[in-house]
């Protein structure tokens, strides 16, 4: 079994993107799980087709401990398994403790046992590595490999760079390795060249660049993933290729933060001269 | 001094000799030396908890609460409040959907069902972590109620026990100044920095009283909320103690101009001084004063030599070891040992400041060992090194002299004797007397080891 976590600058399309790659890869007949990591629970929904779901830690709050993976583990598209963390309202108490104990629980109620048969598990994680409860995925024992969504502007690029600084940490200990870019256009100049760049220098690879298309946000109104909305489309072509190259992938690093000087001089260079 | 000191413990021990003095302190511990001291939820819980019509709630784990249930013997001449501790029990699920609601609900339960006068809320560490927001907690619960309800910002993280003191005189400033003072008299005082324990703050008050001076406020033994909120009536703080309630005093100073005397009302020489220095500061207000404290001295002191007597005979020549909260207490009792004829070996404190040390170590024998934030190692060594023959300390310091065979006194916050004033003084003797003769120490394998040299 893979474990993949997704992570990226908040609002890149990271839960998105995950979505529409598990389509691909259950597509492919592989048997996926999706865990959501994020207290506004929405990791799941174009799997799900919108069902509103009862998140783990909604399900231990009410239930007490007597928690059974069935009552946290939801079947969506092509039969893939979808899980919610959730977590607390904004503004009060810690997401990142909730994290650890959604996590902590799935692994004892047996979500990744052998019997479960999966092929993948993706921790989809928001925003940034704030603190030690949402670098939990990565953590020994957890995730092997990671790969962030980013696009060509400067905000997501330098979140991509803070995140490889957590990967970098937790890389030493636990094992966990980079994997790739995924570049999630945003339509800015040079934004392929610009992220192979960035790929580069992080000593990664851009592993799929997908193009902006507004077939997505169909989808998405739809509750639908793309490839289940229209498989005929082009757009869903693009994710089955991302999904294809990720299981096909062989390139897992330790990456190489860059300082913000070189990361400011590679925007220059491709954002203005390119 | 030769072995088993931690490196990095040897600028926080002087033993006074040859060497100039020199000190340091007033620092974070040194990790893994597992000092005495406690954190700085406990330090806030051990001012504030003597207040006896307030409502304490523990916001945190269990624990917290349960490590500081009743943590003094401090007596209450009325309402027993203080002695019922309450915790909203955080779990692992509060801590992740925040624990602000569980307050709330406990706040409103336990003010209905107890009525009190005010209440203090604690933060502890995974309170600051999650950051429940105590203040609208408690506003909104003070203006439900209408009764002050505080926050006391304890986090046991921000620092050492110091830094409880400073969030529980923080806390009790806001009471003060809030309620009239038209009735008090010119000829008044709070006592600061005592807690009443064993009663021994009415011992103090009832001297007051016979020199005619009106006690406003006891902060905080046998204290009341309403005593807080006109406590900046009071002519002069008297505080004891020299760490916990010395903020409330510079507070009041800064804010209502109440001048402060620091007094300590352990040994016969401080107990005295103490009045004296009273009764100097009213002698304009109030010129009979003087005589009536002198004659208030003069009266115990009758009282108390004869008895005094018979202890210091079989006493003569026996060695104290004494490590104590604040270092202002260890001044009084170098001087009380001295009353009895023994010899302090070693003196220290857990929170002293450099004044503090510079003091002590004027007041000592040559040879004695002054030390800062010391631990269950170094006492240890000090007290075979010293052939000390009894030990003044706490509860965490007791098991540590019962195991090495000698004489304890506990002087701290959970003792049940009163050993201030004149009679504490008779109290402190004849405990010391029935501790260090005790027959029990000779069958102590060490006792019996060394018996024969």
């Amino acid at each position: 079994m893979r474990k993949v976590a997704i992570y990226g600058k908040g609002g890149i399309g990271k839960s998105t993107t995950t979505q529409n790659t598990v389509a691909g890869l259950v597509e492919m007949g592989k048997k996926v799980m999706v865990v959501g990591c994020d207290p506004k629970a929405d990791s799941t929904r174009l799997l799900l087709g919108g069902l509103a779901q009862k998140s783990v830690l909604d399900t231990l709050r009410e239930e007490g401990e007597d928690v059974e993976l069935e009552d946290v583990a939801k079947t969506g598209y092509g039969d893939s398994v979808c899980v919610e963390s959730g977590g607390p309202e904004p503004g009060v108490g810690c997401a990142g403790r909730g994290i650890i104990t959604s996590i902590n629980l799935l692994e004892a109620l047996g979500a990744y046992e052998e019997d479960k048969g999966l092929d993948y598990v993706f921790y989809d994680v928001l925003g940034d590595v704030v603190c030690g409860g949402f670098a939990m995925p990565i953590r020994e024992g957890k995730a092997q490999e990671i790969y962030i969504v980013v696009s060509g502007e400067m905000m997501a690029m330098y979140a991509a760079n803070n995140i490889c600084k957590g990967i970098q940490k937790y890389a030493e200990g636990g094992g966990v390795r980079l994997g790739g870019l995924i570049c999630n256009s945003r339509m800015v100049d040079n934004e392929a060249e610009m992220i192979k760049a960035l790929a580069d220098k992080l000593g990664t690879q851009m592993i799929h660049f997908v193009p902006r298309d507004n077939q997505v946000q169909r989808a998405e109104i739809n509750r639908k993933t793309v490839i289940d909305f229209s498989p005929e489309h082009a757009q869903a072509d693009e994710y089955r290729a991302l999904a294809k190259a990720i299981d096909e992938n062989q390139m897992f690093v330790i990456p190489k933060p860059l300082e913000i000087a070189e990361l400011e001089q590679l925007l220059m260079d491709y954002g203005l001269f390119g | 001094m030769d072995t088993g000191l931690l490196k990095g413990r040897e600028r926080q021990i002087h033993e006074k000799g040859d060497k100039p003095f020199e000190i340091e302190c007033d620092k974070g511990s040194l990790s893994g030396a597992v000092s005495q001291r406690a954190c700085v939820f406990c330090g806030s819980r051990v001012v504030l908890y003597p207040i006896a019509d307030a409502l304490h709630l523990v916001h945190g784990p269990i624990g917290c609460a349960s490590y500081t249930w009743d943590i003094r013997g401090a007596l209450s001449s009325g309402p027993q409040l203080h002695r019922l501790s309450f915790s909203t029990d955080l779990r692992e699920k509060d801590v992740i959907f925040g624990g602000e609601i569980k307050l709330e609900q406990a706040l409103n339960e336990l003010i209905e069902l107890h009525s009190p006068k005010a209440a203090f809320v604690y933060s502890t560490c995974i309170v600051g972590i999650i950051g429940d927001d105590l203040e609208a907690v408690a506003k909104r619960a003070s203006e439900k109620y209408g009764i002050p309800v505080i926050p006391v910002q304890s986090e046991g993280f921000k620092g050492n026990k110091r830094a409880g003191y400073n969030a529980a005189c923080r806390a009790m400033g806001r009471l003060v100044g809030t309620s009239d003072t038209s009735a008090i008299s010119p000829v008044s005082v709070n006592i600061l920095g005592d807690f009443n324990l064993a009663g021994e703050i009415w011992i103090i008050r009832e001297y007051l009283e016979r020199m005619g001076v009106e006690v406003v406020a006891n902060i905080t033994g046998d204290g009341r909320v309403g005593d807080l909120m006109r406590a900046h009536g009071a002519a002069v703080n008297l505080v004891q103690c020299s760490g916990s309630t010395m903020d409330l005093a510079r507070m009041m100073d800064d804010k209502y101009g109440t001048p402060t005397l620091r007094v300590s009302y352990f040994g016969v020489e401080d107990m005295a001084q103490a009045l004296y220095d009273v009764a100097d500061f009213f002698k304009d207000q109030d010129p009979g004063i003087v005589e009536r404290a002198a004659a208030l001295v003069r009266e115990e002191l009758e009282l108390l030599m004869p008895k005094l007597e018979r202890y210091r005979r079989d006493l003569n020549g026996k060695r104290a070891a004494l490590y104590v909260g604040g270092a202002f207490k260890a001044f009084s009792l170098v001087k009380a040992f001295r009353l009895l004829g023994m010899k302090v070996v070693m003196a220290g404190s857990q929170t002293g400041t450099r004044e503090d040390y510079e003091e002590l170590h004027a007041v000592t024998d040559e040879g004695t060992i002054i030390v800062d934030d010391t631990n269950p190692l170094e006492l240890v060594q000090f007290i075979k090194e010293k052939k000390v023959d009894v030990l003044v300390g706490g509860v965490k310091e007791r098991p540590i002299a019962y195991k090495l065979g000698v004489g304890f006194c506990d002087h701290n916050h959970e003792r049940k004797e009163a050993l201030e004033g004149f009679v504490g003084m008779a109290n402190f003797a004849e405990e010391i007397h029935r501790t260090v003769m005790s027959p029990v120490w000779r069958f102590v394998p060490r006792n019996e080891e060394s018996s024969g040299e």
